[in-house]
């Protein structure tokens, strides 16, 4: 450079772009997305997808064993399972990927499916003497729901069926009890019906319900026999079945976790379950579907404004948080309708395929199987989730909510071989956006349930065409 | 050109020389030097947080990338798919409703109030009306939302009660197609309000008053003096509140995300929003690149627009 050069605003500007768009270049096509390889036998950091509110003390006591393993706290928040999905994605595209994430259903064949969570089987076979005794605690179904194409990919944690939950104050001012096991899709109009009015400034109403995958209108389809998407099991598992669940007879028929080969949104059955949902609300026994995670609902259904709802285990202790007394709300099974078949989602950790440090990851899994660990969770502890070990699954464990029915939670597993995962492919957030968009056309009364079931399909077919 | 050097000095190396205060050129160079060191840090953090995405979301709007696989050059299929995506259209066609009614309501609303506060006000009074119109500006997007929603709920909300208690019908709010815009507005509003409304007090209180006395002396009153005079005189500051409420409201996120979640169907989804389902939802981030730099031309032409148009009606005295 020439001393007489003078370093101009020109010039200045050349090299920051120029810089820039090095930086920008660097970072597109053949991005390393995953973290590098830890170095194995050394100290491991461990980036870890959950609050340090819930898991500080369970981090503490396992580095304690394992002082070589530092553990990092990866929070993320979420109306939904889809929306923390889409955020963990969002941060691997960053190029901050976790090592061990928490999902739920509506991510476990995402993460499998895209090669993202290690495959668990074989770990899981190889420690065949310790984890024997968790697998015998835990219903196939939930072990079935977290395979994709023959291969365990997660170990889970908690999960909820959908239930309907009982305002016991509404349910007395109507004269009603809690009904049986067995009611009826008619026992639910006529409580509905019966629920609506009531309180103390005369505006409750029956049913509420939120408009998401689980728990939505969802229960509804699978009561009428019928699904978003065809059904059938993937091949394979059979190391899982025979190894852990020789004699267990939940565990025959059972393959290598859920297929949904092709979408049926505008089935007969499907049109006659959203049909009958809407007529709740023309007439007047239940409002507009909220949207988001629930909690609009669940603060309705505490200030005594909704007599039903529908919730699985996790509302229990959650509604006592929110200053409901124990014992003031009741749950039942989902009523019958063609069937009583009801629809769970579960969660629970997988780790990433690739990102180092699966051996000591994998270790922290099995830690996270003890019950006295599962209980060192807050929301665990305070019977905000359903635990999936079946032996926690307790009076006492329930019995801080108040609940006399809390069996059901576990009998929609044990007592109910047909329940199944709410039905999530791969491209599962998609699929959930179109189910909202035209759920919700149908609800606020802008096309007919027939209308926005043609729509739903249809864009279901581009979906599933597109990831052919 | 060359510069004198002096034998007797002692010898510098290049930088030394180059910036060497002993010459009028070096003087400058080491003026113009601070004054880069002073905008430095603003630079960097330009380039890095905003240049760099935006090169690196340009490139990737002319790729296919689902995170989970390298990205795939597809040149302008992005922009093709755009082209006859109707939800996209829809979701602008939504955002430029949203922009006009928001900016004309806080446009006209912002003055009126910064006129009403300068004229009726003073002391400490003024400091309160300033400080409760500005205080929803620092409440989150997301928090006001959420509030607002619960306020705008069709069967438990506290607008429908008051509705009802005077014999009117409950509003779908939030869920009818023909409502939900004008709900979304109204809460965007009641958040921005504050921001406008500081920047036209600040243009109403910089109006000469000489001319506002003579105009008085002349006989101009009311609607008359405001009209002819006060607005003209406030023609730069409406310009930028304009300029800048338009950009920001073409951005549209939070209240319609919190509130509706795009719904019923699509009637209050946002181009931003739609931008965040592609890139996030369905995991495709070239597609959502590719809106969110149509957004951007559009952003410039507008304002581009607006300037221009300006030089009509803005009056810089």
């Amino acid at each position: 450079m020439s001393e007489n050069k003078k370093l101009s605003r020109r010039d200045l500007i050349k090299l920051t772009a120029t810089g820039a768009a090095a930086m920008g270049v660097n970072l597109i096509p053949g991005v390393k997305v995953f973290a590098q390889p830890a170095a194995q036998g050394e100290s491991v950091t461990l980036r870890f997808q959950e609050s340090p509110d819930n898991y500080t003390d369970i981090v503490n006591a396992f580095t304690e064993l394992y002082p070589n393993v530092n553990i990092e706290f990866v929070s993320v928040e979420g109306v939904d399972h889809a929306e923390i999905a889409s955020k963990i994605l969002t941060q691997m595209a960053a190029g901050q990927p976790v090592n061990i994430g928490y999902a739920a259903t509506e991510a476990t064949q995402l993460y499998a499916g895209e090669g993202l969570a290690l495959p668990l089987t074989q770990r899981a076979l190889d420690d065949q003497e310790e984890m024997a005794e968790y697998f015998a605690d835990v219903s196939p179904t939930l072990i079935e729901g977290m395979m994709y194409e023959g291969d365990l990919y997660q170990i889970p944690r908690d999960f909820n069926a959908a239930h309907i939950y009982f305002n016991k104050e509404l349910l007395a001012e109507a004269g009603l009890e809690v009904p049986g096991a067995e009611w009826t899709k008619d026992d639910f109009d006529e409580y509905a019906a019966a629920l609506t009015g009531l309180g103390s400034e005369g505006d409750s109403f029956g049913f509420g319900w939120t408009n998401r995958l689980w728990g939505s209108w969802t229960p509804w389809f699978f009561v009428n026999d019928t699904n978003l998407l065809t059904e059938e099991r993937a091949p394979g598992g059979e190391a899982i079945w025979d190894t852990f669940y020789a004699d267990e007879p939940l565990a025959e028929g059972r393959g290598g976790g859920w297929r949904w080969p092709a979408p049926q949104a505008n089935n007969p059955a499907m049109v006659e379950a959203l049909e009958y949902v809407i007529s709740l609300t023309d007439r007047g026994y239940a409002p507009q579907a909220e949207i988001g995670g629930g909690s609009t609902l669940e603060g309705f259904f505490v200030s005594g404004k909704l007599g039903m709802s529908i919730a699985g285990g996790f509302w229990a202790g959650s509604l006592i948080n929110q200053g409901l007394e124990p014992g003031s709300f009741e749950v039942q099974f989902w009523p019958e309708w063609k069937s009583q078949r009801h629809q769970f989602g579960t969660g629970g950790a997988w780790i990433l395929n690739g990102g180092g440090g699966e051996d000591e990851a994998w270790e922290f899994l099995k830690f996270n199987t003890d019950p006295d660990v599962m209980l060192m969770i807050p929301w665990m502890a305070s019977a905000s989730t359903t635990p999936v070990r079946r032996s926690m699954n307790t009076a006492e464990y329930w019995g801080q909510t108040g609940l006399e029915n809390w069996e059901v939670f576990y009998s929609a597993l044990d007592d109910r071989p047909d329940t199944g995962p709410i039905p999530a492919p791969v491209f599962s957030i998609e699929m959930t956006n179109i189910y909202t968009r035209f759920t919700s056309l149908a609800t606020s009364g802008e096309q007919t349930p027939q209308e926005a079931l043609d729509g739903m399909q249809a864009e279901l077919e581009a979906l599933y065409a597109r990831n052919a | 050109m060359t510069t004198a050097t002096y034998d007797e000095k002692p010898k510098r190396n290049a930088i030394a020389r180059w910036l060497a205060a002993d010459t009028m050129n070096g003087i400058k160079r080491q003026r113009a030097l601070m004054g880069f060191l002073f905008i430095a840090p603003t630079v960097i953090g330009l380039l890095i947080f905003i240049v760099g995405p935006m090169l690196y979301s340009f490139v990737l709007s002319f790729h296919e990338w689902n995170v989970f696989r390298p990205p795939e050059y597809v040149g302008f299929a992005n922009f093709e798919r755009l082209a006859g995506d109707s939800r996209v259209f829809v979701s602008f066609k939504n955002t430029f409703i949203l922009m006009f009614m928001t900016v004309a309501i806080l446009e006209v609303l912002a003055m009126a109030l910064a006129i009403l506060v300068k004229r009726l006000t003073g002391g400490l009074l003024g400091y309160f009306y300033r400080t409760v119109y500005f205080f929803p500006v620092l409440l989150s997007g997301a928090s006001v939302a959420v509030m607002l929603g619960y306020m705008f709920h069709q069967e438990f909300g506290v607008i429908n009660y008051y509705l009802s208690q005077l014999g009117m019908e409950k509003i779908p709010w939030l869920t009818s197609s023909n409502v939900v815009l004008i709900t979304i507005a109204l809460t965007t509003v009641w958040r921005n309000l504050g921001f406008t409304f500081i920047i036209y007090l600040g243009g109403v209180s910089a109006l000469p008053e000489e001319i506002l006395e003579a105009a008085d002396v002349d006989g101009a009153k009311g609607w008359r003096k405001l009209w002819s005079i006060t607005i003209p005189l406030l023609s730069p500051t409406i310009l930028f509140a304009t300029v800048t409420d338009v950009i920001k409201m073409l951005q549209f996120f939070d209240e319609p995300f919190i509130m509706t979640r795009g719904g019923p169907g699509d009637a209050s989804r946002t181009v931003v929003m739609m931008m965040y389902d592609s890139a996030f939802g369905n995991l495709e981030l070239g597609y959502g690149s590719a809106i969110a730099l149509v957004l951007f031309a559009i952003i410039m032409i507008v304002t581009g627009i607006q300037f221009y148009l300006s030089r009509r009606w803005v009056f810089y005295g």
